[in-house]
């Protein structure tokens, strides 16, 4: 038997392998690189450029550090641009074997070394204690983390290739779970950052997680998705508020508002069960508008109308109460994330999975080799929808207030195109899709007018701080997708049935019905 | 060969002497919206034997075993499996009872590989020693299948794809299997295979009911045959008696 599993998932492992390498690559490069380039970033524009290890050290005395941070200069560059260095060299004198990963996992690790080297320095400079904000460092902390971090995933990336391809899964873990953790430590002098991470990022790839269940594993369209975060939103907001006096721990809801909203996956489920692809996708789409409206009608006076419901509790744990920072509720939906992933990557191995994939690709077919249909469907609706109670919960704790403008259309559509984008059915390219997508929709767009600007102040270029971004939001947010997809149609991850789709033209009905609507 | 094994062997298949009824149906009506696509379909398959059931197209012959395998409903009459009434019930139970359907246009789950295809035909089983026999009798059948284990069942050809049809039907260790056009588009080479598997599966005992374009290798194959036209069993009988009757040599067989 196990002989067979590893059968079954030989073939996706082959394929996402190169991906996983990949994405890691380009993680590594881009965290080294906005490392060194932060403190141009973030802050305040009107400071400028001067918070950064860079000119700390330069203006040192000594000038070691200036020769030091040369030289970490350069093992960036070696990171960066090795791989198009190799790529041309490669294309003109075959002779020239060079082994390219070595040097970049060695330039990798002289990077890191000197960075951490740079980092006591400036410490020991300034007079301050190794750990703790530097009193006018307002980036410098995250800065210099980024560095840290991007370097040593590249050292990991480069140096264990022959591991990341052989066991991509573990090797996409190891590399990205300590950033997920130590996110909120990394960037404590950036808490809008760590929110953001905390109420988009996190929220919505729960949210992607849990669609993915019935768009990517069961192949039924729901544009919808938002009326079960709504439900759980709602159910957990008034059974922890002042609104009707009720006050059950978080830690409660959490099970409660999951059970919640199977309940009504499994009722909204239920009417849909004979309907297919475009169909489907209408009715669905039905319910994403009736809930809200129903929350705005004050519907049993239990949702407290287009206000919503206000004064949620925040929990509390031993001596911590989570409060409005947002880094205790970070790590408690990390957590659950982490819970959910394993149990989602269990399901998919078994037999509901098979029979999830079995359903997508002929449900006839599947019936007569003995699947209940209707089970599988309605088993796919609520744990889909149990995932979204889950977000629903936190959501509102979070943000201390739900209402129906938090569960709009709009919501149904990112969650789909955090799937889409980042690999229908592939849960590694929900996670991606979710960090690209939020990061996308909920911090480049809203901070590019600043980013504009202190660009334009540093190179004194006032056409550039001009431009007025907020007009372009949507149309940036459109292009980006469409750019995203014109490169990779099949998703940042691809699942192996749709690479597999893209690659050979094998296609089934139901699953060309998701794409056509997608 | 030694005798004695000849002699159980000939014990197990005697394909000419019907055992008991395995799948029974009566007076069978059913329709599309107004359309009736059967009515007063009666037929039996007797354990152990082949079946043939034959017709031009638009006779109903995918009706009926759709019909068997609970994927359409009968609006009157019964259906039987070894007495017990399964007209009722959904296609997932029909299955789980050892009702074994190799669908018209095989509609195999396409990114799925063939290994994949095969143990899901299995889906219901829980005896693994079993679906793992199964598998190895599947390739025994099918040499080709086993080269290909880890192939995507769309990228197959056409025989290929027919090849694990059956097999995947094979696979869930059927009390009946329903085979609807194997030799459909196939080269007569494949079709010779196909049949020849056909035969093998029931000389080991299993029970067919086939439906075919191809009356004549049909009928050659069955025990017994039956002729659907638009939904009535016009004419049935032992298959050497059909294919010696006038109407059926005219009408199907092109002489
Ligand atoms: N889903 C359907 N809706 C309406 N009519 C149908 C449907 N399926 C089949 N029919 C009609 O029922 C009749 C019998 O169809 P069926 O598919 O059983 O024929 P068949 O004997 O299998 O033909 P062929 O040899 O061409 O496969 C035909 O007239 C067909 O048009
Ligand atoms: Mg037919």
């Amino acid at each position: 038997m196990n002989r067979l599993l590893r059968a079954f998932f030989r073939p996706t492992q082959k394929i996402t392998a190169t991906g996983v390498y990949t994405i890691l690559v380009i993680a590594a490069a881009a965290m080294v690189l906005l490392g060194w380039f932060l403190p141009w970033f973030v802050g305040p524009f009107s400071e400028g450029v001067g918070f950064s290890p860079q000119d700390a050290i330069s203006t040192a005395p000594t000038g070691i550090g200036t020769i030091l941070l040369y030289v970490t200069g350069v093992c960036m560059l070696i990171v960066l641009l090795s791989p198009f260095v190799e790529f041309t060299l490669r294309a003109r004198h075959r002779a020239l074997d060079v082994r390219w990963d070595m040097v970049r996992a060695a330039a990798s690790v002289v990077g890191l070394v000197l960075t951490v080297v740079v980092w006591i320095l400036v410490r020991w400079i300034n007079e301050e204690p190794l750990f703790g904000a530097l009193p006018n460092g307002i980036t410098t902390d995250s800065a210099v983390w980024l560095e840290m971090y991007g370097f040593g995933l590249a050292a990991i990336t480069y140096g264990l290739k022959r591991l990341v391809l052989e066991r991509p899964n573990v090797m996409f873990v190891v590399g990205v779970l300590p950033f997920g953790v130590l996110l909120p430590l990394m960037f404590h002098q950036a808490p809008a950052f760590v929110l953001w991470a905390t109420q988009s990022l996190a929220i919505y790839m729960l949210l992607g997680l849990g669609l993915n269940v019935v768009v990517g594993f069961a192949g039924l369209l729901d544009l919808g998705y938002a009326a079960f975060f709504a439900i759980g939103g709602y159910a957990c907001a008034s059974l922890a508020s002042p609104i009707h006096g009720v006050h059950i721990s978080l830690w409660m809801l959490i099970f409660i508002g999951a059970a919640i909203a199977a309940t009504f996956g499994a009722i909204l489920g239920a009417p849909t069960l004979r309907l297919r692809g475009d169909y489907l996708a209408i009715v669905t789409l039905g319910f994403g508008e009736i809930i809200p409206d129903l929350a705005t009608n004050n519907v049993f006076g239990l949702t407290g109308g287009p206000n919503g419901i206000s004064g949620i509790d925040k929990p509390v744990v031993g001596s911590v109460n989570f409060g409005f920072n947002p880094q205790w509720f970070y790590w408690s939906l990390l957590f659950f994330s982490v819970v959910v992933v394993i149990m989602l990557l269990n399901m998919q191995r078994a037999r509901i999975g098979r029979a999830w994939v079995a359903l997508r690709e002929d449900e006839v077919a599947a019936a007569a080799t003995g699947i209940n249909t209707t089970t599988t469907k309605l088993l796919a609706f609520a744990i889909g929808a149990s995932v979204s109670g889950l977000a629903g919960a936190f959501y509102g704790a979070i943000v201390s207030i739900v209402s129906p403008d938090d569960f709009q259309f709009a919501v149904s559509i990112a969650v789909l195109s955090i799937i889409v984008l980042g690999g229908i059915g592939n849960i590694s390219g929900v996670i991606l899709g979710a960090f690209v997508l939020t990061f996308v929709i909920f911090w480049a767009l809203p901070n590019l007018q600043e980013w504009s600007a202190t660009l334009g102040h540093t190179f004194n270029v006032p056409a550039i701080s001009g431009i007025d971004f907020t007009r372009y939001t949507f149309i940036l947010y459109g292009a980006a997708l469409i750019i995203m997809m014109l490169f990779r149609p099949a998703g940042l991850l691809p699942s192996r049935a749709r690479k597999v789709e893209l690659e050979s033209g094998i296609e089934s009905e139901s699953l060309a019905a998701v794409q056509g609507r997608a | 060969m030694t005798p004695v094994e000849a002699h159980t062997e000939g014990n197990g298949a005697a394909p000419a002497a019907a055992g008991a009824p395995m799948l029974e149906l009566r007076s069978i009506d059913v329709n599309y919206g107004r359309v009736r696509a059967l009515r007063g379909v009666s037929l039996t398959v007797n354990e152990g034997e082949i079946v043939a059931l034959i017709g031009s197209n638009g006779a109903g012959k995918t009706t009926t075993l759709r019909t068997i395998s609970g994927l359409n409903r009968p609006s009157r009459g019964e259906v039987r499996l070894r007495g017990v009434p399964i007209h009722q019930l959904g296609a997932e139970r029909i299955a789980r009872m050892g009702v074994a359907h190799a669908p018209e246009g095989r509609r195999l789950f396409p990114r799925m590989t063939v290994r994949e295809n095969l143990e899901m035909g299995a889906y219901a089983r829980t005896d693994r020693a079993g679906v793992r026999e199964s598998f190895e009798r599947v390739f025994t059948l099918f040499p080709r299948l086993k080269e290909r284990t880890s192939q995507l069942a769309g990228s197959l050809s056409g025989g290929e794809q027919q090849m694990v049809a059956i097999g995947r039907a094979y696979m869930s260790n059927p009390q009946i299997l329903l085979l609807d056009e194997p030799s459909l588009g196939l080269a007569p080479i494949l079709v010779d295979t196909i049949f020849e598997v056909i035969r093998e599966i029931n000389a080991r005992g299993g029970t067919i009911l086939l439906i075919e374009q191809n009356a004549l290798l049909a009928l050659k194959t069955a025990s017994r045959g039956y002729v659907l036209e638009t939904g009535n069993i016009a004419l049935s009988g032992p298959a050497q008696d059909l294919l010696t009757s006038p109407d059926v040599q005219r009408a199907y067989l092109g002489m």
